[in-house]
């Protein structure tokens, strides 16, 4: 690999690492997971960082390498071991202003998102990500309407997480 | 769906509070391929094992052991394999050990400690190889030599005695010819982890740079 590959690439993934900590935060419970994780997406987006040609921005690029290395480690986890351990401390990072409701409230709707299996998490979370329909549906390699029925699927399932 | 909505702008509050790694450390990260090269030792390492194993079981039939026994290398020939064995083992045990070190370590001057170590592993192996192959070659042909021919019934020895010069150029022609061969397994084992090794040492110089800059 050639040094200014390895910089351009460092540099960007400095720049848009918050990226891959959210993916993390949505697709882990712990501390150690999510490191875990972190590094994996990291190793497998420098991996896939020669076929990257621009085409697309970095971060669009990022976001579906990214949400690709989570989802297919969740699969082979899920596989070996299963244990659902619902941290919510690490989940809620920090609360700014400190209302009971209001974080009883959000504790729930995360720990709702965690129930979802990993397509719909990941849907659930290009959406808080503020994506439209059509980036959704280029990140996911699906159609835009089948985005759009996804998303409202994953909508009645979290109702039906929250409301049993 | 107003519930998401509310998740949504909570996501968004939360956008500054996540680590932010710095370039080195996320440099560091693309180095541990250290650690599938050092796991790749490790695997060619068992594969040779196996291999080298597997060769010896099949050659070793009951022909094999009464020529070992004709030429009195019996016993040295069972020493021998178990030695090996226990020696082979210990350097599939370093490698391993390297292996795991390297892969649960994220601080730099320990992966470029491993990396030392696991050169250093490899180079010990292919020596010991290189030396127990040499050694073993001389003592087999010095026995061979020695009980083959008193065993063979020969009227006329003095066609079969070397003079002074015959055994110089015997000795010379076994020398070149050993000399030969482990450069042979020399240049195969050179092959087989130089490659490896050589990325290793790219990765401990990167390694080295990032903490003189540091």
């Amino acid at each position: 690999m050639n040094k200014e590959l390895e910089h351009q690439f460092v540099s960007n993934l400095e720049m848009h690492q918050n990226i891959v900590h959210k993916i993390c935060r949505i697709y882990t419970n712990d501390q150690a997971s999510h490191n875990d994780l972190f590094q994996e997406v990291t190793i497998q987006l420098w991996k896939a960082y020669p076929k990257f040609r621009g085409d697309s921005k970095f971060s669009t690029w990022m976001y579906r390498v990214a949400l690709n290395t989570a989802i297919t480690l969740y699969r082979k986890k899920k596989r070996s071991i299963q244990t659902q351990d619902y941290d919510t401390v690490h989940f809620r990072i920090q609360a700014q202003e400190y209302d009971p409701k209001e974080e009883q409230q959000l504790s729930l709707m995360y720990n709702a998102v965690k129930e979802l299996n990993d397509i719909d998490k990941a849907l659930v979370f290009l959406y808080l990500e503020d994506k439209n329909y059509k980036e959704i549906s280029e990140t996911l390699g699906i159609s835009e309407v089948n985005a759009r029925v996804k998303m409202n699927r994953v909508k009645t399932k979290l109702k039906k997480i929250l409301n049993p | 769906m107003d519930e998401l909505e509310f998740l949504k702008r909570d996501w968004k509050k939360q956008d500054g509070n996540y680590p932010k790694l710095s370039y080195d450390q996320l440099y560091k990260m693309i180095l541990k391929k250290s650690s599938s090269i050092v796991r790749w030792i490790f695997i060619i390492s068992i594969l040779e094992f196996v291999f080298w194993g597997i060769l010896t079981v099949c050659l070793a039939d009951q022909e094999y052991w009464i020529e070992m026994e004709k030429i009195h290398l019996k016993g040295f020939t069972i020493g021998l394999y178990i030695i090996g064995y226990i020696i082979t083992f210990y350097f599939i045990y370093r490698f391993y050990r390297n292996f795991r070190k390297i892969t649960a370590t994220d601080s730099a001057s320990v992966l470029m400690e491993n990396i030392i170590n696991t050169r250093k592993t490899v180079k010990y192996y292919i020596g010991y190889v290189l030396i127990s192959t040499g050694f073993t070659g001389l003592v087999y042909t010095f026995f061979t030599f020695k009980y083959h021919m008193a065993s063979m019934e020969v009227k006329n020895t003095s066609l079969y005695e070397f003079d002074y010069t015959q055994w110089l150029i015997f000795i010379g022609a076994f020398l070149v010819f050993m000399l030969v061969f482990l450069g042979l397994i020399w240049l195969f084992y050179k092959l087989l982890y130089g490659i490896l090794l050589n990325r290793l040492q790219k990765n401990y110089k990167e390694l080295k740079r990032l903490e003189i800059e540091n």
